[in-house]
């Protein structure tokens, strides 16, 4: 789920970075290594990843790998699929698109593997999955829900993500809409980041908000290198709005919250679409006090009931320790990808690319994110669950279906 | 109105931090000609300080300035004997562009590997407090920052003005070859000048380091924030530092609440633009010598 978080500016600063380090490794670019090394047979099921394990998108390349890693013990513990011994053959693509293409080449073209998952972030989905194409793969990704993805109407993609990243605010305008028409905010404000993952996201929701009578008293986009928010906040606080809608990705997210702390200004319902859902850092930058009531969106959390959650949880950190509140949704996100072909297998007793395209396009698939299907271009068909701060904790608060716990209405006062 | 006016006080005290954080960088300028494309990196690798202090030994970073200020005055002054110094021959004020702005990279690295490229911020107990005054809302970090960063520039007028080293500067300032006739060190005077320089970043480094989520990578936009205060107060003004960092953030804050934060940093530039075309050496820039 953070893949598309990553702003562009982020992306350029480091870029500098990144380009020498593409220099240093181009040697021994052409043979990227590999993290476990096999040969395909037919008593092993060889799925190739290529992911981002150095460079920009390392954190969560890594969490990515460890959500595999969780998902291939836990099959194999079982006997596999259909008998075969579940080996996954991961190289680094140094978080480099043209590493990525090279990767999946030789992955398939090369070491004939059997299937292969995506990689990490929009950015290297879309030439990665533009290979697996051409060689008629399927392209099960969990970390790449741009639109500049579903735009290449690929058949054989899908994006395991229970609906496409600008789609994260539908669910807090279902939940608003789904208000009686006394209790709904009167006016909306909407501060947004000049990011294709965050910007779309407010505007959908003003969007609905409007056509619903909320007035709108502000709406504005920043960019990503606006130092400072206060201003903006300001003026946003002056105009009093019963709600504000934040198309934020992180750092954003908790200037606004400081701003609007330090401002006096309390909101009765405050949505931020990134930021606020990260279960770690959002307490620990605006401070747990202040996170009370903040909505946001995910796709899953520790203690979701959906399908095989529990046991990911406790597979995960028997594997890797820590505490279930500390495992990043990418980790999750890679364990439903291999959830979905171990469904794939066990419903039609196959286990082919052709079998997997074929499959996805109809049915739902029951994940630990939720029951997900895909349309004719692998863009996922469901919706995000809506969630909110409630003692020190994001709970889901909406739809009824996944909530635990009744929304907080209105907003907490901060805690300073 | 109101937001107008809140924008307005919000400038004034962000702007009393960037002008802390320009005059180092115009001090520098004065003294050696050189455009210090470093300045920004120190700033955030005192940020970097102050969280460390903070995070580690419980300093406030308001305190941690009497560690990190003469700790950045002595790497300052280093870097400009290490680096700068071998320059000082022909092509330096060309060659010394690329030497801060390699500089700058390096300090880059050596953050991105001590803490990696994760956003840090520094949440003291009192970060997001603020105090009303006449239905206004005055910060109270941002108030602390704007007054500690105008003692430490009246301590550094008080410096150039009032003691022996401050004259030597000065002079050499104003004319290298004749404080070099009248027997000043301007050797000596360069390093401690640099390093003086370096020092401002260090309180500046902690104010910036409470107002704003910052990474390695940071000084980038800062950077060129602070060579367009430089540039509009006039290079090697320290006065015109200090008014033109209140400008910029009075303009970027009012633009931001006036028309959109889209246009303020354009706004700003846009005010260089014709401060420039009137008065291509800035506000306070005198033609051919330094200023200070």
């Amino acid at each position: 789920m953070y893949d598309n978080r990553l702003s562009f500016r982020t992306r350029n600063r480091l870029g500098l970075a990144a380009a020498a380090m593409g220099l240093m490794v181009s040697v021994s670019a052409c043979s990227a290594s590999a993290t476990s090394s096999s040969s395909t047979s037919s008593t092993t099921l060889v799925i190739g990843v290529s992911l981002s394990l150095t460079g920009d998108f390392a954190d969560p390349g890594k969490a990515v790998q460890r959500g595999y890693q969780v998902w291939a013990d836990g099959v194999n513990a079982k006997g596999g699929i259909l008998g075969r011994k579940v080996e996954m053959k991961i190289v680094d693509d140094l978080s480099s698109p043209n590493q990525v293409v090279t990767n999946y080449q030789n992955l398939i073209s090369r070491d004939h593997v059997d299937l292969v998952f995506g990689p990490f972030s929009s950015l290297l989905t879309v030439p990665a999955s533009q290979v697996a194409n051409r060689y008629h793969y399927a392209f099960v990704e969990s970390a790449g829900g741009g639109p500049k993805v579903f735009a290449q109407n690929l058949h054989s993609l899908f994006f395991v993500q229970p609906a496409p990243v600008v789609e994260q605010g539908n669910v807090f305008a279902d939940y608003i809409l789904s208000l009686p028409a006394g209790q709904r905010p009167k006016t909306a404000a909407y501060p947004s980041l000049d990011d294709p993952f965050a910007k779309p996201i407010a505007d959908g929701v003003q969007k609905r908000f409007e056509a619903a009578g909320i007035k709108t008293v502000y709406s504005g986009t920043y960019p990503a290198e606006t130092p400072d928010l206060t201003p903006i906040m300001a003026k946003i606080a002056a105009a009093k709005p019963d709600v504000i809608v934040s198309g934020t990705q992180s750092q954003d997210a908790y200037q606004q919250v400081k701003s609007l702390v330090q401002l006096h200004f309390n909101p009765r319902w405050l949505f931020m679409s990134n930021g606020a859902n990260s279960p770690t850092e959002f307490p620990d930058k605006v401070g747990k006090g202040n996170t009370a009531g903040v909505f946001s969106a995910g796709d899953w959390f520790a203690d979701s009931k959906a399908a095989g959650s529990a046991d990911f949880v406790k597979a995960y950190i028997a594997k890797f320790g820590g505490t279930a509140a500390g495992i990043d949704n990418s980790s999750a996100e890679a364990y439903a990808a291999g959830q979905v072909i171990e469904l794939i297998a066990k419903r039609t007793g196959r286990v082919d690319n052709q079998t997997i395209i074929n499959s996805l396009h109809s049915g739902t698939w029951p994940t630990l994110l939720g029951d997900l299907s895909w349309n004719s271009v692998g863009a996922p068909q469901g919706s995000y669950q809506l969630v909110q701060w409630i003692g020190g904790a994001l709970k889901p608060v909406f739809p009824a279906s996944v909530a635990q716990a009744a929304a907080v209405v209105p907003k907490p006062n901060w805690a300073g | 109105m109101h937001a107008l006016i809140q924008g307005l006080i919000l400038g004034v005290l962000t702007g009393g931090v960037y002008a802390l954080m320009a005059s180092g960088q115009t001090l520098i300028f004065g003294i050696m000609k050189v455009v210090n494309l470093a300045q920004g990196a120190f700033v955030i690798a005192s940020a970097y300080l102050a969280f460390t202090l903070f995070t580690r030994f419980g300093i406030d970073p308001f305190l941690a300035v009497l560690i990190t200020t003469p700790l950045m005055f002595c790497i300052g002054a280093a870097g400009q004997w290490l680096f700068l110094r071998p320059l000082r021959r022909e092509n330096a004020a060309e060659l010394s562009l690329l030497v801060t702005f390699a500089l700058a990279l390096l300090i880059e690295g050596i953050l991105s590997v001590t803490y990696s490229t994760t956003y840090r911020s520094i949440n003291t107990g009192y970060a997001n407090k603020s105090f009303e005054v006449a239905g206004y809302t005055v910060s109270a970090v941002r108030l602390y920052g704007f007054l500690l960063s105008i003692a430490l520039l009246g301590l550094l007028y008080g410096v150039l003005q009032k003691t022996r080293f401050g004259r030597a500067i000065r002079a050499t300032v104003q004319n290298p070859q004749s404080a070099a006739l009248l027997g000043v060190d301007a050797t000596r005077v360069q390093a401690y000048g640099f390093g003086l320089g370096i020092s401002t970043a260090a309180a500046s480094g902690s104010i910036f380091g409470l107002l704003y989520p910052f990474q390695s990578g940071s000084h980038y936009d800062l950077i060129s924030r602070l060579l367009s205060v430089v540039v509009l107060g006039g290079l090697g003004s320290i006065g015109g530092a200090v008014l033109a960092g209140i400008a910029i953030g009075v303009v970027s804050s009012v633009a931001a609440v006036l028309w959109s934060p889209t246009w303020s940093e354009m706004s700003f530039f846009v005010v260089l633009l014709l401060v420039l075309l009137v008065r291509p050496q800035g506000m306070f820039g005198r033609v051919e010598r330094g200023a200070v």
